[in-house]
């Protein structure tokens, strides 16, 4: 029965990633303005940046979902992953900035007239790829081990990653460190060697941010069924049991917080291009905080629960900010008290969650199982979308 | 140069005020003063300068008017009356005349008022001694001043003077002061003042003298002479040994200054992070809107004082309408219009005030949301940030998105200096404060049966509950008892910062940290924890001159601290898992 549903479950994604990847675009780019099957370009850039979140998403959901460890801090991974970007494209602009220097104008403003070291080698995009990987992953490589080898865990894991974030929110804030301050970068003119404003390169964007999504779903799909995706959820039930079975559940959770920070900041890297500007303030706790909200809506521990919450929640942010500006917050407040009280399953969750309720009231007399839903039957549902 | 000129205009017009209101009381002192201004050469420096022992701030401001040519003569049939024009002119620039003999204004034969413009009359003149004079007699009745901070401005601004004339004014001075802290300032601006001497013995009294007032006002003048060249040696020698142990002591006055500000502001986290050692720490939930909490506390102040002075009112408008009918909401609360004394009180009805509102909200958040996630903590976690959205965005529709403004009562304002280290009585006062709330609660953990029957239930729920303890009702009165405090501590916060919407967020992960380094669950520990955070948090800020780079330091701090005592300070021992 498992087998089978989750077999259904990757033949669904891979239609709607086919979808995604190839229809969509081709209705962008093949189609008249006026045709009803057109898609805007403003359509293919939202939707790309949903993308990008729905792999942060996913990056919460392993850690969170699948290892409980609630870390709210994924968004400075993200960040840090846009910040190697955001380099990348801030020495594409060249000369061609408002002071027409050639090194980025906020560097300009701070007085500086040649470029620091540190900025030289991201004129080359491999070089910051490499950094985009290698930065947020030494980082969590350094914390992680700091954290759980003093075995710190649930809430108190959650507190620190907090803080962590908080601090480097702090620190990107300053203009000292060198990487544009409260205003980050924007303004971006180049993405190897095409035009970033023109809607070819975003459309070519869009399908790589597809692509990677994909790649990073089968990933991770086949990630749960190996041995260490097992030991990642008994280590989620119960630590102590695992540890006591002899398992050294710090290096698996190091392993698992190290692959969450970079899948976190590639999706960074596919964001910034997209939305074009990039700034501390998105590696603020709150951030975090939402992406989290995403994973609950959508349905922890699957993987396709993640994707549909980041959609889910972030259409109806879209959709709410412009018809409700001032009530948004309550919105985004109440649904998320909504969904961790009365649906810790989220939306993949609902139809074997009331599935369970209808029982409950029809099959009274037989001494029914309490409501809780079986994981295996949840997925099912994901065959409608 | 606009800023001079108007400064005297409103130095004049203190001056006509004065002479107008208390005409009578100072005849003698009119008459002296008129007879000064009517007489010539010696005899008047002579009048004017025993004018400084009236101690009049009539004569402070006649003088000053005199200084400026503002003191005009008026001639009636060889008689010379000196007056002062009123400040208001009528349409043809004119304006009536005090007589400054007797602060009545100038009528003429028909008990008609008279009007000039300044140019009709003649001033009365000055010249260079005259003038000299005069400034000395100012200075004099500055020194007469009966405020004692006036006059220590006085002695101050004729010690950093620089001229060694002002010497036998301030020894006069010094023969009638009986204020301590006056008599050492007078001691202190003479000393200044010798140092430029001509003689080397008195200049090296001098700087002995000022290094055993350890005068941090002084130092630049101590230091220019410790590397003057032409000085003679043994008073360069005797400079430097002062400016040494003046520095020593601006360094202690920095130390225990940054130790004060510490101490305060380790005080605000301990009122803000024991609310939260209680719900968090002894309770488990992880509450993220208690920040909120305190910004209900602080709303709860503004609206307090609001209702003190005019009133309060707010209105809501939903973007949605009911059968046609805009919905929203809003209330008007009139108010008191107090003044005086009883509107400088209404802190201490905001006070218990404040922390009824948050435990009201805390027991209704607590009902509503948190006793369903008593076993999820994690859970909680989110639940708990979707409420603290939720009243932000309220604060921001019903209080504005901008900051309000509370003011503080004037008891609050102010700071009295020991020893140079100036204190802040709202820095002192939440220092005594936060002891108070400690021991409280204390108090009310071990020594009253609520507290018990609280500290079983967080030991151990499912026992409390079979021993008969009504675990529920616990709960409620626990985490409104936090919440509670939390309000106490958006009170304070409204006196010393701003009140704003998201006047929690600011607090909220620097709370979280308190209480993990104090240990969950330890009151003692979160006490420690606060006050170490606080200080080392000041005397971060001051190492390294930038107080972003001070609180990194701090988190990084907390987080390898961790590394070494995982449980916190004052970790509870215990055998079980999970």
């Amino acid at each position: 029965m498992r087998r089978k549903s989750s077999n259904v479950e990757i033949w669904v994604v891979l239609a709607v990633a086919l979808f995604v990847i190839i229809v969509l675009p081709c209705l962008n780019a093949f189609t008249a303005d006026t045709s009803g099957l057109h898609v805007s370009n403003f359509t293919i850039t939202i939707y790309g940046k949903y993308l990008c979140y729905a792999m942060l998403a996913i990056s919460v959901d392993l850690l969170w979902g699948y290892t409980g460890l609630l870390s709210l801090g994924q968004a400075l991974f993200f960040a840090l992953g846009g910040y190697m970007m955001g380099m990348y494209l801030m020495r594409m602009i060249g000369d061609l900035g408002q002071y027409h220097q050639p090194i980025p104008d906020f560097l300009v403003f701070l007085g500086w007239s040649t470029l620091p070291t540190f900025w030289k080698p991201f004129a080359s995009f491999p070089f910051a790829m490499l950094m985009a990987v290698l930065l947020p992953g030494t980082l969590a490589g350094i914390f992680g081990y700091l954290a759980f080898r003093s075995r710190i865990r649930g809430v108190y894991f959650s507190i620190l990653t907090q803080a962590l974030t908080y601090a480097a929110c702090l620190l990107f804030f300053r203009n000292s460190l060198l990487l544009g301050g409260n205003n980050g970068f924007t303004d971006f003119k180049f993405v190897l060697g095409h035009d970033i404003r023109e809607p070819g390169t975003q459309r070519d964007l869009f399908i790589a941010s597809g692509i990677a999504l994909l790649l990073v779903y089968l990933f991770c799909k086949w990630l749960t069924t190996t041995k260490l995706g097992k030991v990642q959820r008994a280590i989620r039930d119960s630590e102590n049991r695992v540890m006591f079975s002899g398992y050294s559940t710090a290096n698996f959770k190091l392993f698992i917080f190290v692959l969450a920070s970079i899948i976190a900041s590639l999706a960074g890297v596919l964001y910034v291009p997209q939305v074009g500007i990039i700034n501390p303030s998105e590696m603020s706790t709150d951030k975090s905080l939402e992406a989290v909200v995403w994973v609950a809506v959508g349905g922890r521990g699957t993987l396709v629960g993640p994707i549909i919450g980041a959609f889910a929640v972030n259409a109806m942010k879209s959709w709410a900010t412009r018809a409700y500006p001032d009530l948004w917050l309550i919105f985004l407040g109440t649904m998320f008290i909504l969904v961790t009280v009365f649906m810790p399953k989220g939306i993949v969750g609902l139809p074997a969650q009331l599935r369970g309720v209808y029982k409950k009231f029809t099959v009274k007399k037989i001494k029914a199982e309490p409501a809780v839903a079986d994981a295996g039957d949840a997925i099912e549902p994901a065959k409608s979308k | 140069m606009m800023r001079a000129l108007k400064n005297t205009l409103a130095s004049l017009c203190a001056g006509y005020v004065v002479l107008a209101a208390h005409g009578q009381e100072a005849a003698a002192v009119r008459e002296k003063l008129a007879n000064s201004i009517l007489a010539e050469g010696a005899e008047q420096q002579k009048l004017v300068a025993e004018l400084g022992d009236t101690g009049s701030k009539l004569v402070r401001d006649v003088l000053i008017a005199w200084t400026r040519d503002s003191v005009l003569l008026y001639d009636t049939n060889g008689t010379k009356i000196p007056v002062l024009l009123e400040d208001q002119t009528d349409a043809d620039g004119k304006a009536r005349a005090i007589s400054i003999a007797d602060g009545k204004f100038l009528l003429d034969d028909k008990k008609q008022e008279l009007r000039f413009s300044p140019t009709d009359l003649n001033s009365v003149d000055t010249d260079a001694v005259l003038r000299t004079v005069i400034q000395q007699t100012l200075d004099t009745l500055a020194l007469a001043d009966p405020d004692p901070d006036a006059r220590e401005n006085a002695v101050l601004k004729l010690g950093n003077s620089q001229k060694i004339k002002n010497i036998p004014i301030l020894q006069a001075r010094l023969a009638k002061e009986t204020d301590l802290t006056v008599r050492r300032d007078i001691h202190e601006a003479i000393a200044m003042l010798q140092l430029a001497d001509a003689d080397p013995k008195i200049q090296i009294a001098a700087a002995q003298q000022l290094a055993a007032l350890k005068s941090i006002g002084s130092l630049d003048m101590v230091k220019s002479l410790a590397e003057s060249k032409t000085a003679p040696p043994e008073v360069v020698q005797a400079a430097k040994r002062a400016v040494e142990t003046i520095g020593i002591h601006i360094g202690a006055v920095n130390f225990f200054g940054t130790i004060f500000r510490g101490l305060s502001l380790g005080s605000i986290l301990l009122v803000v992070a024991l609310g939260l050692a209680i719900t968090f720490g002894l309770m488990g939930i992880i509450n993220m809107a208690h920040g909120e909490m305190i910004a209900i506390g602080a709303y709860t102040t503004y609206v307090v004082q609001n209702l003190f002075g005019s009133g309060f009112a707010f209105s809501v408008n939903l973007p949605f309408s009911l059968f046609g009918h805009p919905l929203g909401f809003g209330l008007h609360l009139p108010g008191m219009n107090a003044a005086g004394w009883f509107y400088e009180s209404y802190f201490l009805f905001a006070l218990p005030l404040s922390f009824v509102m948050a435990a009201l909200a805390g027991l209704v958040l607590e009902r509503s949301v948190i006793r369903f996630l008593y076993r999820r903590p994690l859970e909680s976690l989110l639940a708990t940030w979707g409420v603290s959205l939720v009243m932000q965005q309220l604060f921001r529709m019903v209080f504005g998105a901008n900051n309000v403004q509370v003011s503080s009562p004037r008891w609050l304002l102010g700071h009295f200096t020991v020893n140079d280290i100036s204190l802040g009585y709202n820095r002192v006062f939440v220092i005594g404060f936060a002891v108070l709330i400690v021991i409280g609660t204390w108090l009310l953990l071990t020594k009253t049966p609520l507290g018990l029957l609280i500290r079983a239930v967080m030991q151990n729920r499912d026992m409390a509950s079979c021993m008969g303890v009504r675990t529920t009702r616990v709960n409620m009165m626990t985490f409104a008892f936090g919440s509670g405090l939390a309000g106490l501590a958006g009170a304070f916060l409204s006196q010393i910062g701003n009140v704003g919407p998201s006047l929690g967020q600011s607090y909220i992960v620097d709370s979280f940290m308190t209480v993990v380094v104090g240990g969950v669950g330890s009151i003692v520990g979160t006490v420690y924890s606060a006050v170490g955070i606080g200080t080392s948090d000041q005397v971060l800020q001051q190492v390294t001159g930038s107080p972003v780079t001070g609180k990194i330091v701090v988190l990084v701090c907390i987080i390898l601290f961790l590394q070494w005592k995982p449980g916190g300070l004052f970790s509870i021992r215990s055998r079980s898992l999970d």
